[in-house]
């Protein structure tokens, strides 16, 4: 039975939440600053803000550490990123390099020697100086092979490490192996750790358990915009603003103006979706483009107060392709080195013909108009008209024209002979294959439906299958046991042609059709091999970008990929914020967080 | 009872070494590994990945690498390190596992808490309109997936706002007074223990009531009436203490049930437990730490089904000289 003393008891816990219901945002406590650097960090930005307030975004899952050389997932990174800077960062709505530690930098009339300038009065999130030492020892760790870090790779030259040395205190220089036009952004990727923290732990090799998510949060010192508040695995993580960030605003007053950054974690997108209408969640950094009409209705944004931004076309390219792969071993009776797919298959999918009539046969406009919802455009190469630096017009691609398909097919000496209604080739064999794609991809799965219908209609027989993603890689880097494949290929930051070595190059691991070949299949191949080893070398803006044409040319021309929409990006930011400006480039929304601020009393 | 305690612990030995080869069986057959989806990135060279794999002894035979987890677990009490999360294993599931009981605990309050009043009353009326309309409305919770009723109740959190919309706390915890935080904690609570309390609950009602019309068909109870006591001491003095006996059997057994019977309402409210780890171990291919929760599921499991053995020794001590 409730008796008076537990009646007050529950009304004093129900004023106690209503009272927290009334103050969710953090307060407005005036901030004290150390005195500004002699060379701060000006960051652009619409407006001066002012300090105070809180930015939610969701995220799916917790990171797994905070060191930024062992997080290789995304949400790690996410989190990383902004804990840490580097010397040069990239300013995601120009696509564009700048000096974030480093004050300035300049090279050799050889490209071989580059000299970085850092910032004086730069300092880590415990005051301590930051200086060359830093940026010698978070290379040193970068290099270690040991601890297997994953920006090694964008770092090293032809398996040669870049030398490096500091002459004083803020001035560093580095030794190249040969000129390299993407080394303001490979320095760009190695964030600075505190030498006088990590020595230590690295020196006893203990660097890659150092800042786990375990770490306290005082004993984290950052050398980014934020350090750690709070974390609590598959709740949240909060940041709050380095005191001694040496980004400041036009009117020279010290970056981030929010209190807090917080990263919830929910089970999924979906969930994610919930709590932004239920204003638990200030902006959506992942939208399926069936939920677009949804965000845009006009009565729901002013009702919910929030505004979809139509960021571009996705930086992700989608397109499938068939496999060319020879045996890795021998297998069943068939001896290594024989077409994976048997010889009656190899025999189409070899043929260019046969990959552009199956690219003519697809109804891209359907597609859009499906699974899309009309948030798509067309798309023929792996850097999308979402690369405002690379995107290129009027490459040569093979859009929707079946009677064309027909034709090609036709001269492939592939005919409906017994009139069922699919093609056989000159002995009899039905023209079908399978595809692959991932399951858990409903855009693919859709997209796949559409096109077995598109290409049964020229006489191709489709078959569908929908994996798990990891059984999919398996299929495609290892054991090869697919037919045709839908896949995507990710955004590269920065979103350069020569990140995506490994997709063009005959050698690439990623050169999906036929992976690692030793020497080029065909002549476009050892074409592209060729305009990607000038393209590396070389660092003229005009001419990279003449070898680019060339090289997408040379992959379209034959069809080695057939490739298909990809979709519009839009992300609903809740309003109430200032200088949001969400871009393709990830983290969508977080990229200039420290200079988003809350423009009135919200909530 | 001190030597069946003993053969009934010995006796999880054998199995849970069959479920560590099992399920590290079955890790094996699913495709690719923990490295997988760092392939993915086009940063990262095959060497790196091959010098990773070696590292984590990823290219090794299963056998050896669960023979060598074995031996870390029988001898050190190392259930290993999670590659994902880069900490021990035990490290990662500690603060989840209190969570998860919590959740788990207020799943049982809220399906006995409801079974054993409704099935005693059900029976009271047996054959009545409420008895009825009852055994229906248990038939329904029976059929909705748990999936199904989780997602909708989100939905309802998300359209009235009167609830939490997953998680276990509010942004604003730290501020908060301990009566706040408490009734925070309940906010975030109820939905994802209706959930998964109600799965259980259908069956558990129909046994209460079940159990109780057995009784109250009984010589006793029928002497009770004859002498002259009210329907209510009847029932609740009579009939209902023998009729509780075999649920006690059942709440003991449902104790085995109290770490994994949470997991989907766990996934579906963001809660911050076991089986969302588990979840994103297995889609990581995370091996040491699906093993950890697979392990620890099977402990809680056995110890729970020890306790319902000792629960019906205590009350029919005959069990143990069978």
């Amino acid at each position: 039975m409730l008796r008076a003393g537990n009646l007050r008891w529950i009304g004093a816990a129900c004023l106690a939440v209503a009272l927290a219901g009334c103050s969710r945002a953090p307060g407005h406590a005036a901030r004290v600053f150390p005195p500004l650097p002699p060379d701060p960090l000006a960051l652009e930005a619409d407006d001066v803000g002012t300090y105070g307030g809180r930015f939610t975004v969701a995220q799916t899952t917790s990171p797994r550490t905070f060191n930024p050389m062992i997080a290789t997932e995304q949400s790690s990174r996410e989190v990383t990123n902004l804990l840490f800077a580097a010397l040069t960062n990239m300013d995601n709505s120009t696509q564009k390099d700048y000096g974030e530690l480093a004050k300035s930098w300049e090279g050799s009339a050889d490209g071989l020697t580059w000299t970085w300038h850092l910032r004086r009065g730069a300092c880590f999130s415990d005051g301590h100086p930051l200086t060359a030492a830093d940026v010698l020892f978070s290379f040193e760790v970068v290099y270690d092979e040991s601890l297997h870090v994953s920006t090694r790779e964008l770092v090293m030259l032809e398996g040669r490490r870049f030398e490096l040395s500091a002459p004083d205190s803020y001035t560093v220089v580095m030794k190249i192996p040969r000129p390299y036009p993407l080394l303001v952004d490979a320095v760009g990727a190695v964030r600075i750790l505190p030498r006088h923290v990590l020595e230590p732990l690295y020196r006893a090799g203990q660097l890659a358990s150092a800042y786990g998510v375990d770490t306290a949060p005082e004993k984290l010192v950052t050398s980014g915009p934020w350090k750690l508040k709070r974390f609590r695995q598959g709740e949240e993580t909060v940041l709050e603003p380095n005191p001694w960030w040496l980004g400041v605003d036009r009117a020279g007053q010290r970056l981030p103006y929010l209190d807090e950054l917080v990263f919830v974690i929910v089970p999924d997108q979906n969930t994610a979706a919930l709590k932004f209408q239920a204003g638990d969640v200030d902006g959506v950094d992942n939208v399926k483009p069936e939920d677009y009409a949804t965000y845009a209705d006009s009565t729901r944004s002013r009702a919910q107060h929030y505004k979809l931004y139509d960021v571009g076309t996705s930086l992700t390219s989608t397109f499938l392709w068939f496999n060319l792969n020879p045996l890795n071993r021998d297998v069943d009776g068939r001896k290594k080195g024989e077409p994976v797919v048997g010889a009656v298959k190899y025999a189409w999918f070899s043929r260019r013909e046969f990959r552009r009539a199956v690219s003519k046969a697809i109804d891209r406009d359907a597609i859009i108009r499906g699974p899309f919802f009309g948030n798509a455009v067309k798309n023929w190469s792996a850097l999308t008209p979402g690369s405002t630096l690379w995107y290129t017009p009027n490459l040569p691609h093979d859009d929707y024209d079946p009677e064309g398909a027909k034709r090609l097919l036709a001269g492939l000496g592939l005919r409906d002979r017994n009139g069922d209604g699919v093609l056989e080739d000159a002995h009899g064999h039905d023209v079908e294959f399978n595809l692959k794609t991932n399951s858990d991809n409903n855009l693919r799965v859709a997209m796949s439906t559409l096109i077995r219908d598109d290409l049964a209609k020229v006489g191709i027989r489709v078959t569908l299958t929908s994996l798990d993603f990891n059984a999919l890689t398996t299929n495609y880097r290892e054991d090869f046991q697919y037919e045709a494949m839908l896949l995507g290929l990710g955004s590269a930051v920065p979103a350069d042609p020569g990140m995506y070595q490994n997709f063009f190059r005959s050698t690439g691991q990623s050169h999906y059709w036929h992976v690692r070949q030793t020497t080029p299949d065909t002549p476009e191949e050892r074409d592209i091999d060729h305009l990607m080893d000038e393209m590396t070398r070389t660092a003229d803006d005009a001419r990279r970008h003449a070898l680019w044409v060339k090289m997408q040319e040379r992959l379209n021309e034959p069809c080695f990929v057939v490739w298909l929409p990809s979709q519009t990006v839009k992300l609903p930011v809740r309003d109430g914020f200032g200088n949001v400006h969400p871009t393709l480039l990830t983290h969508h929304l977080l990229w200039n967080i420290d200079r988003v601020f809350v423009k009135r009393a919200r909530r | 009872m001190r030597s069946y305690v003993l053969k009934r612990i010995l006796q999880t030995i054998p199995l849970l070494l069959g479920l560590v080869v099992l399920t590290f069986l079955l890790l094996q057959l699913a495709p690719g590994d923990f490295l997988n989806t760092l392939a993915q990135d086009p940063q990262i060279s095959p060497a790196t990945l091959d010098a990773m794999r070696h590292r984590f002894g990823l290219d090794r035979p299963w056998t050896v690498q669960m023979l060598l987890y074995l031996r870390n677990v029988i001898l050190h009490f190392d259930l290993g390190q999670s590659f994902s999360h880069h900490r021990p294993v035990a490290d990662v599931l500690r603060p989840a596992l209190g969570n998860t009981l919590l959740l788990a605990g207020a799943a049982a309050c809220v399906t006995w808490g409801l079974a054993v009043p409704l099935g005693v009353w059900a029976a009271a009326r047996a054959r009545g309109p409420a008895d009825r309309v009852l055994s229906v409305a248990a038939f329904v919770t029976l059929s909705v997936p748990e999936l199904l009723s989780g997602l909708l109740l989100l939905l309802f959190a998300a359209r009235t706002g009167w609830f939490p919309i997953g998680g276990m706390r509010s942004l604003d915890w730290e501020q908060m007074a301990w009566g706040a935080r408490v009734w925070d904690l309940l906010r975030h609570l109820a939905l994802p223990a209706l959930v998964a309390g109600l799965v259980p609950l259908a069956a558990r009602f129909r046994q209460m009531r079940g159990s109780l019309l057995d009784v109250l068909h009984l010589d006793f109870v029928t002497a009770a009436r004859a002498k002259g006591l009210g329907e209510g001491q009847v029932l609740f003095k009579h009939a209902l203490r023998n009729a509780l006996n075999p649920m006690i059997t059942l709440f003991g057994y449902t104790l085995g049930s109290l770490v994994s019977g949470s997991f989907v309402a766990e996934v579906i409210f963001s809660w911050p437990g076991l089986g969302r780890i588990t979840v994103e171990a297995l889609l990581a291919q995370d091996p040491y730490l699906v093993m950890g929760a697979v392990l620890l599921a099977a402990v809680v499991l056995v110890a729970g089904n020890l306790a319902a053995d000792l629960m019906l020794v205590a009350a029919d001590p005959r069990i143990v000289d069978a």
